[in-house]
C-alpha cells in the first residue's frame, strides 16, 4: 500500500484556522457562561458568528475538500458508514467521511442557532447589543433557555465529533488531529494537493484580531461605560437623601409596589428603627416608589422581580425574594462574612444606578475595599 | 464679651476655610428652642455621659449606646449596626458638614434616641449632646 500513497495537502489554511478558532471560541464561551463574564462571552459569540458566516462562504469558494459539494452525503450514507465502521469494513474517504460530514452540519447549525439565540437573549433580557429592546422580556427568557439547551446539545455533538476523530485515527491508521493542524494527510497517489490559500487565512485572523482590539479597547467594562448602555432608570433626590444614610438607596424597581406600600406603612418599625418621616416626605417617597416599582419593568431585574415574587407576598428585604436567592445561591458563607447582604454596591458596580448588569459585577466579590455604595 | 468672642470664632473658622454661620447657627437655634422648652445649663460632661449610656434593647437583648455605631472616638468613621454602612465622623472638627443642617440634626436626634434609648430624648439631653458634639 505504501507505494501508491503520498502525503498530500487536503485541508487549506482557512479551513484549518476556522476549525481551531471555532473550537477555541466554543471552549471560551463555555468557560465564560457565568453571567459575570458576559462581555467576554459575548465577544466569543460574535467571533463564532463571523466564523460560521465565513465557513458558509468557504463551503462554496474554498478548495476542493473544504467545499460542501465534496461532503454532501445523504443521512442514509452516514448511517451505512457507521454500520460498516462497526464491522471495520468502512470505505476510505480523503476528505470528510459521511458520518463526520453530518457532525459538521450539526455543529454549524447549532453554532449559528447559538449566536442567534444569544443575540436575542442579550437584546431582550439585558437590553444590550444589536437587538437591544427589540423583544420583550418573555421572548428573552425563552431565547435564554434555548441558548442553554442548544449549548448542551452542541457540547454533546462536540463529544461525538472528538470520539469520531479518535475512532477515525485508529481506522485510518493516521493522526487526523495533526492533519487538521498541518493540512496534510496520507492519501492515494492519484489525489492532487489543494492550494494552501494562506492569504485568506491571514486576512481572516487579522480581521478577528482587529475586531478583538476594538471590542476590548474599553475593557474591563466599567459601570457607565459608553458601550451599549441601556436607558438610565429614574432617580429621585429625596429618595437618595432619605435612604442612603443607613444603606444603599435601593432603586424602587427592585421590589413590587405592594412591598413599598408595606414598607412605608410600617415606617415606624423599619428593620427595628422608627424612621419618623413627615407625611409630606412619606407621600413623595411612596409616589416615586409606586411609579417606578418592579411592575414598571424598567430593567431586566425589575422584570424578574415583578414576575417571580409570589402575588400573595410583599417582601421587605430584596434579599428575601426568590430571584435574589436564585442569583446568589452559589455564594458561600465566607462571602457574606465579607459583604453584608444589604451592601449590593460591594460587588455590583452599577448598584447605585439600579441596573445590576452581569458585566458590572466585580469578580473580586468584595475582596477589594474600593467599591462604594455599600 | 460674647459679641467679640463670636467675631473671633467666626474669624478663626473663616481662616480654617469653614462657613461660620453654617456650622454654628443651627446648633445655637436648637439650644435656644430647648431652653424655651425648660432645659438649661447644657454641659459637655452631661453630653458625654449620655453618649456612653448603655441601654439593653428589650426585643433583641442588644446593648445599645451611641458609640455602637459612631465609635467612642468621634473623629473616626463609624459603622451602621445592622447594615454595616460607613458613617462619616460625628466631630465637626474633622467633618464640617456635621451640625450644619437643622432639619438633619432634629431628624437624627429623634430617630437615634428612639433606637438607642428606646424613647425620645428630653430637650435637656438633646442640648447636652449637641453641646458635647460641637466641642469635638
Amino acid at each position: 500500500m505504501a507505494e501508491d500513497t503520498h502525503r498530500v495537502r487536503v485541508w487549506d489554511a482557512p479551513t484549518r484556522i476556522f476549525h481551531w478558532l471555532l473550537a477555541a471560541c466554543f471552549a471560551g464561551d463555555w468557560l465564560t457562561r457565568d453571567a459575570r463574564y458576559l462581555d467576554v462571552h459575548e465577544f466569543f459569540g460574535y467571533v463564532i458568528g463571523a466564523l460560521v458566516a465565513f465557513r458558509l462562504v468557504w463551503g462554496f469558494a474554498g478548495t476542493h475538500w473544504a467545499r460542501f459539494a465534496s461532503f454532501a452525503f445523504p443521512a442514509s450514507s452516514a448511517w451505512r458508514y457507521l454500520l460498516a465502521l462497526a464491522r471495520a469494513r468502512q470505505a476510505h474517504y480523503v476528505g470528510h467521511n459521511p458520518a463526520g460530514s453530518w457532525s459538521i452540519y450539526a455543529l454549524l447549525t447549532l453554532a449559528a442557532l447559538e449566536v442567534a439565540t444569544g443575540v436575542v437573549t442579550l437584546g431582550a433580557e439585558k437590553r444590550l447589543g444589536v437587538l437591544a429592546g427589540g423583544f420583550g422580556y418573555r421572548v428573552g427568557d425563552i431565547a435564554h433557555a434555548l441558548h442553554q439547551w442548544l449549548a448542551y446539545a452542541m457540547l454533546a455533538v462536540v463529544a461525538v465529533h472528538i470520539l469520531g476523530v479518535l475512532v477515525g485515527c485508529l481506522a485510518d491508521r493516521q493522526n487526523l488531529i495533526a492533519s487538521m493542524l498541518t493540512g496534510y494527510k496520507r492519501a492515494d497517489s492519484a489525489i492532487a494537493a489543494v492550494e494552501a490559500r494562506r492569504g485568506v487565512a491571514v486576512t481572516l485572523a487579522l480581521a478577528l484580531a482587529f475586531g478583538a482590539l476594538g471590542y476590548f479597547r474599553a475593557y474591563p467594562m466599567a459601570a457607565g461605560a459608553p458601550r451599549d448602555r441601556p436607558p438610565a432608570l429614574p432617580l429621585d433626590a429625596v429618595w437618595k437623601n432619605e435612604c442612603s444614610d443607613c444603606h444603599l438607596d435601593y432603586h424602587p424597581s427592585l421590589l413590587p409596589a405592594r412591598s413599598w406600600s408595606r414598607m412605608f406603612a410600617e415606617q415606624k418599625s423599619h428593620f427595628g428603627e422608627d424612621l419618623g418621616l413627615s407625611n409630606e416626605t412619606l407621600r413623595h417617597l411612596q409616589a416615586y416608589a409606586e411609579r417606578n416599582a418592579a411592575e414598571a419593568l424598567a430593567s431586566p431585574v425589575a422584570w424578574k422581580m415583578a414576575t417571580t415574587v409570589p402575588a400573595a407576598a410583599a417582601p421587605l428585604r430584596i434579599s428575601a425574594t426568590p430571584y435574589w436567592e436564585q442569583r446568589h445561591a452559589s455564594l458561600d458563607a465566607a462571602t457574606w462574612e465579607r459583604v453584608h447582604r444589604s451592601a449590593c454596591g460591594k460587588c455590583h458596580r452599577d448598584a447605585e444606578a439600579g441596573r445590576f448588569a452581569p458585566g458590572a459585577i466585580d469578580i473580586n466579590l468584595g475582596r477589594s475595599p474600593v467599591q462604594k455604595g455599600g | 464679651m460674647p459679641g467679640l468672642r463670636n467675631i473671633a470664632l467666626a474669624a478663626g473658622l473663616a481662616l480654617l476655610g469653614m462657613d461660620a454661620t453654617a456650622s454654628a447657627a443651627p446648633v445655637d437655634d436648637l439650644l435656644q428652642q430647648f431652653r424655651a422648652q425648660g432645659a438649661s445649663g447644657f454641659t459637655v460632661a452631661a453630653g458625654e455621659q449620655l453618649w456612653e449610656r448603655k441601654v439593653i434593647d428589650p426585643k433583641t437583648g442588644q446593648a445599645r449606646r451611641c458609640a455602637l455605631c459612631h465609635t467612642a472616638d468621634l473623629r473616626k468613621k463609624g459603622k451602621h449596626a445592622s447594615t454595616g454602612k460607613v458613617i462619616e465622623p460625628m466631630a465637626p472638627s474633622v467633618n464640617p458638614e456635621r451640625l450644619s443642617d437643622k432639619a438633619k440634626i432634629k431628624k437624627w436626634l429623634a430617630r437615634n434616641c428612639k433606637w438607642t434609648l428606646g424613647r425620645e430624648c428630653t430637650p435637656q439631653e438633646k442640648g447636652d449632646v449637641l453641646t458635647m458634639l460641637r466641642s469635638r
